[in-house]
């Protein structure tokens, strides 16, 4: 039997007036990576930012109805969870790399130093490890302290995944983290991706059903405001996923 | 569009962009001719020795020292006064303010940006005389009122390009550290603010110039002819715009204008420095943060 990581119940979320999810349900399952496909403009990353309330910085955004998460072994509701240790838990990677300002290292260290570890030891083993897991450490251990903007797009984005899982998050929540890359950096993107299943719970959005096929363990299509389980084999080609 | 029409837009900006570079040509040209000859340390420390004016040994009376002293020390002041609370403000605009009540803060915004100079130094010379009346007989129009003054004026400046520059961030970047678990605080100074510096510096820079170039409020809360280098807060003070007002409205002699010139070169010289230091800290700030400017 599945275990279930992330139930969502009734889910309606609105700009402005607007409707963009209406009565949404589903359920993601645990350690596993769970893709979300759907047309352009159907709120798949709305759903995404409505599981790690990211929607809140979005003026005009409104949420309703219940998202819940397992953490330990008791489903916890998102809006009762301090937003920072929720999104702590709840990790993301947007669609566009979006390195900060500063050194590769201190990009990765970020997150720890929100969290106030001060440890240098500490920090340089877990940047280091973050870095490995990543599939980067070969590239960049010899010039951490270069500006991350220096880097790829693809280094860019396993950079940003890399600091997304520096903290162990219990879901990472990825953006279409291929689209904005070329074919070769996309691979690396889905090779990292099948060496975090297992790790922790991953939900995807994604347009490609080359990545789709090869790396879900269940798809999930949003259409007209449903969440609807999709079998893999029944993903047919590019354009029945975008439209 | 039609060819023709484009090549006259062209021509247009063209010469729209000449003209701008002869004024600013003639003006330079016009000053540093009347006034260059008049440029020697006899301007600045009048009969006074240099070295003894510089370091304070001797009072300048009849040279612009306490004048530039005074300008360098209201520009800083004010700048001081105002850079905190305008970035706050910004920062108040574009991150926390209710979206209802945004649009009259805009309005007031804009309504303190258009305010004439000579109504903001009323405005001190009101407070200086409330004050003097109901807290202490001893405040007078001063430094400080001055200063806090100047700071009302410049506001605008900074508030403005501080809440743009937040506001006009792409939303992946804004939320960059939101989603890493940041707090909304802990976003605003260790991401946007990094991010927004130079663009932050840039309205500081206007700021500057400013309050480097206002006589209207400072002849209204404290600027006089001949007070010397202020030694507080509550003192009045000497400044180089109202110095060349003063002169080029009430000149004696010739010999007496050709000075007024040199304060004017001296004024712009000071603006060049500060203007020339805020680029240097904003291109560092830029090449830090690696944002193109």
């Amino acid at each position: 039997m599945k275990k279930i990581k992330i139930r969502i119940n009734n889910l309606n979320c609105f700009y402005k007036k607007k409707p963009v999810l209406k009565d949404l349900k589903g359920e993601m399952e645990e350690k596993a990576i769970t893709t979300i496909i759907g047309p352009s403009g159907v709120g798949k990353t709305t759903l995404l930012m409505a599981i790690n309330r990211l929607y809140e910085s979005i003026p005009d955004c409104r949420v309703e109805g219940k998202v819940e998460i397992k953490l330990n072994t008791k489903y916890i509701d998102i809006h009762k969870l301090p937003v920072t240790d929720l999104r702590k838990k709840v990790g993301m990677v947007f669609q566009v790399p979006n390195p900060l300002p500063m050194s590769i290292f201190k990009n990765i260290a970020f997150p720890l130093k929100l969290s106030g570890i001060k440890d240098k030891e500490y920090i340089k083993e877990k940047v280091e490890q973050a870095l490995k897991d990543a599939f980067l450490w070969d590239e960049v251990n010899d010039r951490l302290n270069d500006s991350a903007l220096e880097l790829s797009g693809g280094q860019q984005q396993r950079l940003c995944i890399a600091r997304a899982m520096i903290m162990q998050p219990e879901v990472l929540l990825l953006d279409e983290p291929t689209s904005s890359l070329d074919m070769e950096a996309a691979l690396k993107i889905t090779e990292l991706l099948k060496n975090l299943k297992g790790k922790c719970t991953l939900l995807v959005v994604s347009h490609y059903t080359s990545l789709t096929k090869e790396i879900s363990d269940n798809v999930l299509t949003l259409k007209d405001g449903c969440l609807k389980i999709t079998e893999n084999s029944k993903i047919v080609d590019e354009s029945s996923v975008a439209n | 569009m039609n060819r023709f029409v484009e090549y006259q837009i062209k021509l247009f900006c063209w010469i729209s962009g000449i003209i701008l570079i002869c004024t600013i040509g003639i003006l330079l040209a016009f000053l540093l001719h009347k006034g260059f000859s008049s440029l020697n340390l006899p301007l600045i420390f009048g009969e006074t020795r240099p070295l003894d004016g510089l370091f304070l040994k001797t009072r300048v009376v009849d040279g612009l020292f306490p004048a530039i002293v005074g300008t360098l020390l209201l520009i800083l002041t004010s700048i001081i006064w105002a850079i905190p609370t305008g970035v706050a403000a910004g920062i108040y605009l574009a991150e926390y303010c209710n979206e209802k009540w945004k649009p009259g803060f805009n309005l007031l915004l804009d309504i303190l940006a258009g305010i004439p100079s000579i109504l903001i130094g009323l405005f001190g010379f009101a407070v200086s005389v409330f004050l003097h009346k109901h807290l202490s007989e001893h405040i007078y129009p001063c430094f400080l009122i001055s200063s806090l003054a100047l700071a009302c004026l410049v506001l605008p400046y900074i508030i403005r390009t501080t809440e743009q520059s937040l506001v006009n961030l792409p939303f992946f970047i804004k939320t960059t550290g939101l989603a890493l678990g940041a707090s909304r605080l802990q976003n605003i100074l260790l991401i946007l603010i990094p991010y927004n510096l130079s663009r932050i510096i840039s309205g500081i820079i206007l700021a500057i110039g400013r309050c480097a170039e206002d006589a209207a409020v400072i002849m209204l809360t404290g600027a006089v002819a001949m007070a010397g280098i202020p030694d507080s807060l509550l003192s009045r003070y000497e400044a180089l715009p109202f110095y060349i007002f003063y002169i080029s409205s009430d000149y004696n002699s010739q010999e007496e204008l050709m000075k007024g010139f040199g304060a004017c070169i001296i004024l712009l010289l000071i603006c060049v420095f500060l203007f020339a230091l805020s680029h240097i800290l904003k291109r560092r700030a830029a090449k830090r943060f690696a944002i193109h400017i």
